[in-house]
């Protein structure tokens, strides 16, 4: 006896997993070659983080606890590189070190490296470690770690050594990056560039410390957002929307008018502040990238489920008919 | 970088993407390699990184202490005086690797107990510092202050003390958006009270409520899950069909 006929909803519901996989990978890889702005309106979140790095003291350091590894990549190498040309735009002394994965620094150095080759290209400052950064690398035991640079930054940090502009070995209090900071306060801010639980380490141990700043991965940034409500961190970009919301914010200011436009394109709710865009190196640039093919795939993803929904109650439909 | 060499680095990377990748057809040997290698990879590095980055700076130079050697006219001198102290550390250390003796475990719960005794003098402070302004914050103004506006009007271009005094105020869809914050928590919360049984239609309803409102807060992360794993799946979309086809052009294109 031969089976009966499936119907085409029956079909569909049995489509290999491995074809879905396959138009995902070729959509994704195809819309990658279109460069399309999508109009945004950043969150606010990513506002208020926005905002801090481009208002704070030039003058003060800036911390960086790089916890992010290839793994997660695609957002975090965003949120660095967006955080790197902010920092180097404003000409902003930094500290990188990690805290959360021995493979950590090494993942930040090669970032560091291509915004260096980068503003090379472009002919802009190139950034020299010992005078304009520091890189102390990894500090196992994340709780005990900050629990020390927020008790005493000049204990835990005192046996790092990194090489001066001569190639001498010295201090890390000595470099121009650390030499006026006494305590943890004396930064600007710290920015926690993560795509694991080490947030919730920076707030236990440091807030009220430091100001806080997050860049974390969509995974985490549920976890985080709390936070932000609370007004523990000053503000935090959440997985690529939030590398595409700083690139954006980067591109157009914010509360910026163009002359013969009524209103900014990004506005934020405090309205004296006003932050032009950034005029020179990349602006747009991998989140830009990302964002549309994205978008591709959450279409993809809405199709699936409501091809799948709609063909199992067509399907149940056919079967109490019949 | 060598052009050679970063061409040879981001191939590696394509090859050992597709091997990981290929587990998306089945599972097969190539997946297996490829899994196996950054296994091994991992460990290693991480080996290397112990030594490097931590046991090195943190415990052999503050025991040896340190010296800096001019390159020039090499001569060195001493930055800091070795701690001897700073020896007693490794047997410490090393009596966490008794626990696999029967006849010496108890000599493992020095070290754990040490590293218990600071961990549960910190929580104090810990705890607070991480829910205490969330519990703060969570009392929020639901009463409008005005209702001259519905939303907080553009005050950029007003004078100064009118800028301040639209600052100043509580506008109803602000006070709405809080009035929905303060109902989510209290139904969570409501949710979560197992010590007596929900009667009446107050705490069922309030139960109900905060079910749904736990579903919906969870589907939120599912679906910001979601599009993170989309996102890595994109990234490695461009390594291969941006990054590398690129540096392949410039290679053997001279592009």
């Amino acid at each position: 006896m031969s089976k009966p006929e499936k119907s085409f909803w029956e079909k569909a519901q049995a489509i290999d997993r491995r074809v879905l996989y396959a138009v995902l990978i070729v959509c994704t890889a195809i819309s990658l070659f279109f460069k399309t702005e999508i109009p945004v309106n950043p969150d606010d979140s990513s506002k208020d983080l926005y905002v801090s790095l481009m208002t704070i003291d030039p003058n003060k350091t800036v911390l960086i606890e790089s916890d992010w590894t290839n793994s997660t990549r695609g957002e975090s190498a965003g949120h660095f590189e967006a955080l790197m040309r902010i920092l180097m735009n404003r000409n902003i002394k930094f500290v990188l070190y990690s805290i959360a994965d021995p493979q950590a620094p090494q993942v930040a150095r090669d970032a560091l490296l291509r915004i260096q080759e980068e503003r090379k290209a472009q002919g802009l400052k190139v950034y020299e470690p010992w005078v304009d950064y520091l890189d102390l690398g990894y500090f196992p035991n994340a709780e005990g770690h900050l629990q020390a640079v927020g008790n005493n930054i000049r204990t835990a940090w005192g046996g790092r050594k990194e090489r001066d502009e001569a190639g001498v070995e010295r201090d890390v209090f000595t470099s121009p990056v650390l030499s006026g900071v006494r305590v943890v306060g004396d930064a600007s801010l710290l920015i926690v560039c993560s795509a694991s639980a080490t947030i919730d380490i920076a707030v236990e141990r440091l807030y009220g410390k430091v100001p806080l700043g997050f860049m974390v991965t969509g995974v985490m940034g549920p976890n985080a957002l709390p936070y932000y409500q609370a007004r523990q961190i000053v503000g935090m970009g959440v997985g690529l929307k939030g590398v595409y919301d700083v690139e954006y914010m980067m591109t157009y200011g914010v509360n910026y008018r163009v002359e013969g436009t009524n209103k900014p394109k990004v506005s934020y709710r405090e309205e004296s502040v006003t932050i032009p865009p950034v005029t020179e190196g990349t602006t747009f640039d991998r989140g830009a990238r990302y964002f549309l093919p994205l978008h591709v795939a959450l279409a993809l993803m809405i199709l699936a489920i409501i091809l799948g929904n709609v063909a199992m109650f067509a399907s149940r439909k056919k079967r109490v008919v019949a | 970088m060598n052009e050679t060499f970063f061409w040879w680095k981001l191939t590696i990377g394509v090859i050992a993407t597709i091997g990981l990748y290929s587990v998306l057809y089945r599972e097969t040997k190539l997946y297996r390699f490829f899994e196996h290698l950054f296994l091994g990879l991992a460990a290693g590095f991480t080996l290397v990184a112990l030594w490097k980055e931590t046991l090195k700076p943190l415990w052999w130079d503050k025991m040896t202490g340190s010296a800096t050697i001019d390159p020039i006219t090499n001569v060195s001198t001493m930055d800091a005086p070795g701690y001897w102290v700073y020896g007693f550390l490794l047997p410490i250390g090393l009596m966490g690797y008794l626990v696999f003796t029967k006849r010496h475990n108890w000599m493992s719960r020095i070290p754990i107990g040490v590293i218990l005794g600071f961990w549960s003098g910190q929580q104090v402070q810990i705890w607070w510092n991480r829910w205490g302004a969330q519990i703060y914050s969570s009392m929020q103004p639901v009463w409008p202050t005005t209702t001259d506006s519905f939303t907080r009007p553009y005050s950029a271009d007003l004078p100064a003390p009118e800028q301040a005094y639209i600052a100043a105020q509580l506008y109803p869809s602000q006070a709405i958006s809080n009035l929905i914050f303060v109902i989510t928590i209290l139904a969570a919360l409501s949710y979560f009270f197992f010590s007596f049984d929900m009667k009446g239609r107050l705490l069922k309803g309030s139960n109900t409520l905060g079910r749904w409102l736990l579903m919906i807060g969870f589907g939120a992360i599912f679906g910001s899950t979601v599009m993170a794993r989309f996102v890595l799946e994109i990234d490695r979309m461009s390594y291969i069909f941006v990054e590398w086809m690129d540096q392949t052009g410039k290679m053997f294109g001279g592009g």
